[in-house]
C-alpha cells in the first residue's frame, strides 16, 4: 500500500471491523475518513473491504450522495455479479462498484452452506468541513 | 512548477486562438491574420510562457480590431499568471474587462489571481460574474473549487453501510 493510502486508512475511523481490512480501491493523496457500519446478522464475514476513492470532480463541486452495489458471494468468498442498484449520481456509480470488486468476504467453513440471496453495500460520499488550520 | 501556479498551465487552454482563415473578395488568405498573436497563443497552449508573452506582446501592437485586442490582453493575463507575475496579470486582465465587462475568461483568470493573492472577496465576485455569463465552462469550475478550497476546505467522508436497508433507514432517520 503507497504512503497515501496508510495514511488514509489511519485516518479511517472504523466501526465494528475487528477482523476485516479495509483498502482504498485507487491510490488516494487525499486523507479520508471511513466509517464502516456492518450487518451484524449477516453470515458472511468480510475480509478486504476497499473504500471508493472520492471522485475529484464531485469532491471540487462539493457534491455529495451515494452508491449502493448489489452482488453475490460464493463459497470461496469472491464477489460474483456485482451491479449498481442505485447511484444519486452517475459520479458515484463507478468508485463503488470498483471497490466492490476488489472486495472479499472470509471463505466459507466446512460446515457452512452458501447463501444465494444477493446482498448489498452501500456508499455514502460525504465532505465533512476542514478548519483551515488543518490544512496549512 | 505547483499550486496554483501549476494550474495555470491548465488556464491557457482559455486562450482566445484568432481565425486561422479569412476571405475578402477574390483574395483568399489561409492561416492567421495575426500571426505573432496565433504563435503567441500556441507557445501558452504548449506552456512556454516567456515565449508565448513576448509573442503576444507583438501581437497586441499589431492588433486590428476588439476581439484581436481582447484575444491578446486575455492571453497576457493568462501567461503572466503562468508565471507568476500576478501584478502584471492583474493589469491585462482589467485592461481586457474595461474594454468588455462580458468576458467570462478574463473574470475566470481575474478570479484566479485573486484567489493566489488570498483576495477571496474579489475571487468570489468574480466567479459570480463568469459564472452568470457562461454557467457551463469547466475552467470556472476549477478556479470555484480552488477558491472553495481556499475558503471551505472538506475533506471526504465515506461511509460503508451494509447494515440490511431497514435497518440502515432508521438510523439515518435518527442521525438527522
Amino acid at each position: 500500500m503507497t504512503t497515501a493510502g496508510q495514511t488514509a486508512v489511519a485516518a479511517a475511523a472504523c466501526l465494528a471491523v475487528a477482523s476485516s481490512a479495509i483498502v482504498l480501491a485507487d491510490d488516494s493523496t487525499r486523507i479520508t475518513r471511513i466509517t464502516h457500519m456492518e450487518d451484524s446478522s449477516s453470515d458472511r464475514m468480510p475480509s478486504v473491504t476497499a473504500v471508493p476513492q472520492y471522485p475529484e470532480i464531485a469532491r471540487r463541486d462539493r457534491i455529495e450522495g451515494e452508491a449502493t452495489v448489489c452482488y453475490t458471494i460464493d463459497a470461496d468468498g469472491r464477489i460474483c455479479r456485482p451491479a449498481v442498484r442505485r447511484s444519486s449520481h452517475k459520479m458515484f456509480a463507478k468508485p463503488a462498484l470498483k471497490a466492490i470488486k476488489k472486495s472479499s468476504y472470509e471463505p466459507l467453513q466446512s460446515n457452512q452452506e452458501a447463501t444465494v440471496a444477493r446482498t448489498c453495500r452501500t456508499f455514502r460520499f460525504l465532505l465533512k468541513p476542514v478548519a483551515i488550520e488543518e490544512i496549512e | 512548477m505547483s499550486g496554483p501556479a501549476a494550474f495555470a498551465l491548465a488556464l491557457v487552454t482559455t486562450v482566445l486562438l484568432i481565425p486561422v482563415a479569412w476571405s475578402e473578395e477574390n483574395k483568399v488568405v489561409i492561416g492567421p491574420r495575426n500571426l505573432d498573436l496565433a504563435d503567441g497563443a500556441q507557445e501558452l497552449l504548449a506552456g512556454n510562457a516567456r515565449e508565448g508573452i513576448e509573442l503576444t506582446l507583438r501581437g497586441l501592437q499589431s492588433a486590428q480590431g476588439k476581439r484581436e485586442k481582447e484575444a491578446a490582453l486575455s492571453n497576457l493575463c493568462a501567461g503572466y499568471i503562468m508565471i507568476d507575475k500576478l501584478d502584471s496579470a492583474l493589469m491585462y486582465c482589467n485592461m481586457l474587462l474595461l474594454s468588455n465587462d462580458r468576458h467570462w475568461r478574463g473574470f475566470n483568470n481575474r478570479a484566479l489571481i485573486y484567489v493566489m493573492r488570498k483576495e477571496y472577496e474579489k475571487a468570489e465576485k468574480d466567479l459570480a460574474m463568469g459564472q452568470e455569463i457562461n454557467p457551463n465552462a469547466r475552467t470556472l469550475k476549477v478556479v470555484k473549487g480552488m477558491f472553495l478550497d481556499a475558503t471551505h476546505p472538506v475533506s471526504p467522508n465515506i461511509i460503508i453501510d451494509d447494515r440490511k436497508r431497514k435497518n440502515a433507514e432508521v438510523s439515518v432517520k435518527e442521525e438527522s
